[in-house]
């Protein structure tokens, strides 16, 4: 194995470029844009891992960010506990939300699921909206502090205040979780998911048994969607209802899709291009919506294995140049 | 392997019906180790219906069956393949989209042994499971014929190389009996010779091999015993020689065959 195609290699290259990213984007608002792109990439490999990996079309994936943002700002607001047991327990609830819809997922396939789990999305936005003597409804919850200073001894302390910091937060965050889950996929665990998105039967005829899986990788999934969610509401320092709306969920399944389903790298390329693309095009005013919607239309068109597919394809070319006409 | 020369799988009056049919009506047999018992009759007679009961994909309506004195009654079929119980499928259910080897690797499922932390920080016991469960599966690839073909897609092989995979899967499972059904279905005469080469050599490791089988000739060559059935009910049971004497089995089922 070349180092070029080492894991290991591209490990560190991403961590370096994680490092370099606030160095490069000086100003807020990109450094805005690199920690949204943070919290997209956290939501679109966990939905990812019970999708693209155990093969559940989840559309609940809103609700469970919505959970974690809005669980881990009222611990803190109205409970007063600090923010790291409140990042705890909000990730901890959006993985047992998750859970909650498993059960459904035990029961229900393909379309049947997507529907249920659009329905469970609907329903906590509208409890978020509702709920107004929790969550003050669409008034909204303001002033959320950014994670407490991190106190390195020796050193001066971190403010999360500070965008750079809080960007190697949520991606230092995010490059964990993604490593986690890269060696979760690689073990047998990815294994086991990939037969039971095969085929449940004949996954359960080799002793694969599908409820306790499934039920495990919603809980993944939505654990970790609660971590993004927690990451969220501290970084804007505001909560309104319809930051969780279902459209979120889509937007999420969009940069799974367009990043390549079943690969935990497609997703990162896919949230981070389903980021940066629509500022990219704020010059051209509301035509972008349009350019956005075309571009992800022709993504699923011409490739449905997304970024991944297509980088595959452009190794393949270069590899054999010679050899054309032998597209799949 | 244990279990030759005693009973394995025992069923008493098994029954299941769909809607109105009565797919299996009051089926008994015993299944001794280490002997290969087929079923056989014509279409409709029920035997995937009774392989399926075996396996754990239907419950029966009424009936015993025990596998080795456990009972397996109520047990889903994830739970029965931790006993020893494997299966292969007539319509054939591969993972299409995973590779040859990949296929025989899910199969070892129950079989890893990595330390749960492991999991998330693989580590030595983690590499060497890796590499035993890639040990087992090429032995098992090379067994079915198919370890030059580990790396292609599963869904590019060809009809017969499919369902050699899955005979290769199923065995991953490690199993004590491997249920078959219609193994021999699409093969040409090569495969058929092939598929009965194998089964024969998992008979002489001690293994217990059931089979749903349309091919006479392939059942009278290695069937230990004989199940004989018809709209769903036992028609007859014994050797492949009592079967082709027994004038109604005859008449119901091979009479079409050797006119």
């Amino acid at each position: 194995m070349s180092i070029v195609t080492s894991r290991r290699f591209w490990l560190v290259v991403a961590a370096i470029v994680i490092g370099l990213l606030p160095a490069i984007f000086t100003d807020s608002y990109w450094r805005t844009n690199l920690i949204v792109c943070a919290i997209n990439v956290l939501l679109a490999i966990g939905l990812d891992f019970v999708l693209g990996y155990a093969g559940q079309l989840n559309l609940g994936q809103s609700a469970f960010y919505g959970i974690g943002a809005y669980a881990s700002t009222l611990l803190i607001t109205q409970v007063g506990v600090p923010f790291w047991v409140a990042f705890v327990a909000g990730v901890l609830l959006a993985g047992v939300a998750g859970v909650f819809l498993s059960v459904f997922a035990v029961r229900l396939r393909g379309h049947y699921l997507a529907i249920a789990s659009l329905g469970f999305a609907v329903i906590t936005y509208q409890v978020l909206l509702n709920w107004i003597s929790l969550t003050q409804g669409p008034l909204g919850i303001y002033g959320i502090a950014p994670p407490p200073p991190f106190a390195i001894p020796g050193l001066p302390p971190i403010e999360f205040s500070n965008l750079a910091s809080l960007f190697y937060l949520t991606a230092g965050f995010a490059f964990l979780v993604y490593l986690l889950l890269d060696q979760l996929v690689r073990s047998p665990v990815g294994e086991t998911l990939t037969a039971i998105r095969e085929d449940e039967v004949s996954a359960a005829s080799l002793g694969v048994n599908g409820q306790k899986w499934k039920v495990f990788a919603f809980a993944v999934s939505s654990a970790v969607a609660g971590a993004g969610g927690c990451f969220y509401a501290s970084f804007v320092g505001t909560l309104v209802p319809d930051a969780f709306f279902i459209t979120e969920s889509f937007s999420i399944l969009a940069m799974v899709i367009v990043g390549g389903m079943g690969t935990l790298i497609g997703p990162v390329l896919g949230a981070i291009l389903l980021t940066v693309l629509p500022e990219l095009l704020r010059g051209i005013g509301d035509l972008r919506l349009i350019v956005y919607g075309v571009s992800v239309t022709l993504v699923v068109l011409f490739m449905p294995g997304g970024l991944v597919q297509a980088a595959r394809l452009v190794a393949a070319r270069v590899r054999r140049p010679a050899k054309v006409g032998r597209d799949p | 392997m244990t279990g030759a020369g005693e009973i394995l799988l025992r069923a008493e009056g098994l029954r299941k019906s769909f809607g109105g049919v009565q797919a299996v009506r009051d089926i008994s047999l015993d299944i001794t180790g280490g002997t290969v018992f087929a079923v056989i009759g014509p279409n409709g007679a029920g035997k995937s219906t009774l392989l399926n009961l075996m396996s754990g994909i239907y419950q029966p309506d009424a009936g015993k069956l025990t596998f080795s004195g456990v009972d397996m009654i109520g047990m889903p079929s994830h739970r029965r393949v931790r006993h020893g119980l494997a299966r292969t499928f007539q319509k054939i259910r591969l993972f299409k989209q995973l590779s040859v080897l990949e296929n025989v690797l899910a199969g070892f499922h129950l079989h890893h042994q990595i330390p749960p932390w492991q999991y998330i920080l693989h580590g030595a016991a983690f590499r060497r499971d890796r590499e035993r469960c890639r040990d087992d599966a090429a032995n098992l690839l090379a067994f079915v014929g198919l370890k030059p073909r580990a790396h292609v897609p599963a869904g590019s092989l060809s009809y017969g190389e499919q369902r050699m995979l899955e005979v290769a899967r199923a065995l991953a499972t490690a199993p004590r009996l491997l249920m078959i059904d219609e193994p021999a279905a699409g093969l040409n005469a090569a495969e058929v010779e092939a598929l009965l080469g194998r089964i024969v050599a998992l008979r002489a490791r001690g293994m217990t091999v059931v089979m749903v089988e349309h091919n006479m000739d392939l059942v009278m060559r290695i069937a230990d015993r004989i199940l004989v059935m018809d709209y769903g009910q036992h028609l007859f049971e014994g050797t492949p020689a009592d079967v082709q004497a027994h004038p109604g089995v005859i008449a119901a089922y091979l009479g079409a065959e050797v006119r």
